[in-house]
């Protein structure tokens, strides 16, 4: 892989204007998105400040990590159709742990506690399951999670019967929509405690920095981007995702390694579960959570990820999921209706896949 | 051997006479619901008081887990099966396909009304395939949103602006709410629309989009949550902005955590549907029609409730929310 770079980096030198493309196409999701900021920040009202950019990331922060989960299997050569429903699953039993612990007496805290960790702890099984079937039985992804999509959707509607769960500790929404610091012209700096103002343009100047739930994502994405680039595990999901036959070879035990990709994915997914409760004060899970995995398998292909497996990164992803969210928001800010917003993802998606089957050189590899 | 088979079968059908003879004293009617929720629950448990009232027997089909003809017709099917219901009424969960199954039952002498939703467009005084019938009773969601719209303008006293959380773009009920609410608003000519968009039930989705709307217009006065999701995403988005209680909210369907909302003071009001009237209703005036032959009204449209603050902890209130 380095030889392959340096070939390149060699070509690039000779070629003043080969080198201008290479970059260009390796970045260009990077490139498109500082394109859109500038572009939003003249067209749209009020696009370019920080509450709206809190609002931005907050709107897509589950799907930045169903996101990065999906990135690993993708990477690995596979697809997980579950990690939405998955997600809604674990949103709607910690939820109902919360609210009955709540219930029966026991302290906010401990109720908090046990719903988060069972939450987490539930939503790794299904990736287990998936692992399992891919890698020991040979059930080929799509079908094996496609299986678990329509299990644990089954079961999240009959725990939630298609109704929110609420009734849970409301500390669980001022822990989830608490931030860093806040900044106010007329009361200076506080920290993660919010100040109390009355007058609606004091509310409306409040700086909002860095939102819990966000700090917790960026240090999970920090350390898997670490595990992928950086870590033999990172390197063995690479060679597993690009050429099966010679992992093999090479001593890889190829099953065992699937079975913990596909429990990463369930991780990411239940991480995101648990933290939409954290965020909403309550358990929700409807038929359309299972559009989530496929804006997490778009934001993993705009980010540079091939569908065929090997190639992709953490970053990147987080890229293609920002994309996602800013083209959303600003075109929002703009007034243009939603049904365009479908159509302008839809479009970014294609010219992304365009990029990597015409110039696959150009992209990104690790 | 051949007398006891005949003996047999005569006491059988002699049974089957006074059993038939036992039924025909009381009235059954049969309610298929859309679909497993507390609205309809909550219809069931009106058209039950009524029912015991006037001294009717209620049969309820088992409740669908999830909303469509594929899910309610088989659970439908088996519910006349019986072959003892004397009157129908169901929620149809599609416009179109529910057509022949209950021109079926109603051609086999069972009649129909529909509750909540309706087949066709819902009006049986024209002639059409879809007239049969007796009457549709359910909620005008047109009306329900021009109600929300005056209250709303009530609350803001006539003048601001105002943003629509809607969910689905290909849903009826959702968008005659929508509509409405815009009709509703022409009345006040210092209240403004300035924005609509759909969520798509994901209240994740519905709070970044209130919170975007808040972004852009600093000075937003109050929101309309179509739905259940709509409305948690809006007021969420509301609290967490820090301007609870400053932008007036407003939403459809009195489940329990709106409710706990509204006692929180996050929500303002609520337009409550009147499941529990619908289904007294059905049963009233289909006693009445068996029993004295009157004429039901093809379509009939209970009204709303509406809570707000002042009146959700009062005890008279308490029978509209959806439990």
């Amino acid at each position: 892989m380095t030889e392959l770079n340096n070939s390149f980096s060699i070509n690039s030198e000779k070629f003043g204007k080969n080198n201008v493309i290479n970059i260009l196409g390796r970045n260009w999701a990077l490139i498109f998105l500082i394109f859109m900021l500038i572009l939003f920040s003249f067209l749209g009202k009020n696009f370019f400040t920080l509450n709206n950019f809190n609002n931005i990331v907050l709107g897509v922060s589950s799907l930045l990590l169903l996101a990065s989960g999906e990135a690993f299997v993708i990477i690995s050569g596979g697809i997980d159709l579950s990690i939405g429903f998955v997600m809604g699953f674990v949103c709607v039993t910690t939820a109902i742990i919360m609210r009955d612990l709540n219930a029966a007496g026991y302290s906010p805290f401990i109720s908090i506690l046990t719903g988060s960790l069972v939450g987490l702890l539930l939503g790794l099984i299904p990736g287990m399951v998936n692992g399992f079937l891919v890698a020991k039985l040979r059930v080929p992804p799509f079908i094996a999670t496609l299986g678990m999509w329509g299990i644990t959707n089954g079961l999240a509607w009959r725990l939630c019967e298609g109704f929110p769960i609420g009734f849970i500790p409301l500390q669980v929404r001022d822990i989830g929509n608490a931030y860093i610091a806040y900044f106010s012209p007329k009361k200076g700096f506080s920290f993660f405690v919010k100040p109390e103002l009355t007058e609606r343009k004091d509310i409306l100047s409040l700086l909002k920095i860095i939102p819990i739930p966000i700090l917790l994502i960026t240090l999970i994405l920090v350390i898997f981007a670490f595990i992928l680039s950086r870590t033999k595990f990172g390197q063995h999901t690479y060679v597993i995702g690009g050429k099966v036959d010679a992992a093999r070879r090479a001593g890889i035990n190829v099953p065992l390694h699937l079975i913990k990709i596909y429990i990463i994915s369930s991780f990411f997914a239940a991480t995101a579960g648990v933290l939409l409760v954290f965020k909403l004060n309550m358990g929700v899970h409807t038929q359309y959570t299972s559009s989530y995995e496929l804006f997490a398998i778009a934001a993993v292909v705009i980010g540079g990820a091939s569908l065929t497996g090997g190639k992709g990164t953490v970053w990147g992803t987080v890229i293609g999921v920002l994309l996602i969210g800013i083209l959303d928001n600003g075109l929002m800010m703009m007034g243009l209706p939603i049904f365009y917003r479908y159509i302008a993802t839809g479009c970014i998606l294609i010219i992304a896949v365009l990029i990597d089957q015409f110039f696959p050189e150009l992209v990104y590899k690790e | 051997m051949k007398k006891f088979i005949i003996t047999l079968l005569l006491i059988c059908l002699g049974l089957s006479f006074i059993a038939m003879a036992g039924v025909a004293k009381q009235l059954k009617f049969a309610f298929m619901p859309g679909i497993a929720d507390p609205f309809y629950f909550t219809m069931e448990k009106g058209a039950k008081a009524k029912a015991a009232e006037l001294g009717v027997e209620l049969i309820v089909g088992e409740y669908p887990k999830a909303w469509g003809p594929e899910y309610q017709v088989p659970i439908l099917k088996a519910l006349v099966a019986r072959g003892d219901i004397d009157l129908l009424f169901t929620a149809p969960t599609s416009v179109e396909a529910l057509i022949p199954v209950l021109k079926e039952i109603s051609d086999s002498g069972i009649p129909v009304i529909t509750v909540d939703t309706y087949i066709g467009d819902g009006d049986y005084t024209k002639p059409s395939n879809y007239n049969f019938p007796l009457a549709f009773i359910g909620t005008d969601n047109f009306l329900g949103g021009e109600v929300v719209a005056g209250q709303l303008a009530l609350l803001l006293g006539g003048k601001g602006k105002v943003f629509l959380e809607n969910t689905n773009p290909d849903v009826s009920s959702v968008m005659g709410r929508e509509l409405g609410f815009r009709a509703g608003l022409k009345i006040f000519p210092d209240m403004e629309l300035v924005g609509v968009e759909y969520c798509l039930d994901i209240q994740e989705t519905a709070v970044a989009q209130v919170g975007a709307a808040l972004q852009k217009n600093p000075d937003l006065a109050g929101v309309f949550g179509v739905n259940v999701f709509s409305a948690q995403g809006a007021y969420q988005a509301v609290v967490s902005a820090g301007l609870g209680g400053a932008v007036k909210i407003a939403t459809w369907d009195a489940t329990e955590t709106l409710i706990e909302a509204l006692k929180r003071k996050e929500l303002n009001l609520i337009l409550a549907q009147m499941p529990a009237e619908i289904g007294s209703l059905a049963v009233e005036w289909g006693f009445k029609h068996l029993t004295e032959g009157a004429e039901i009204p093809k379509k009939v449209i209970p009204g709303f409730f509406v809570f707000t603050q002042e009146n959700v902890n009062d005890p008279e209130a308490q029978q509209y929310i959806y439990k």
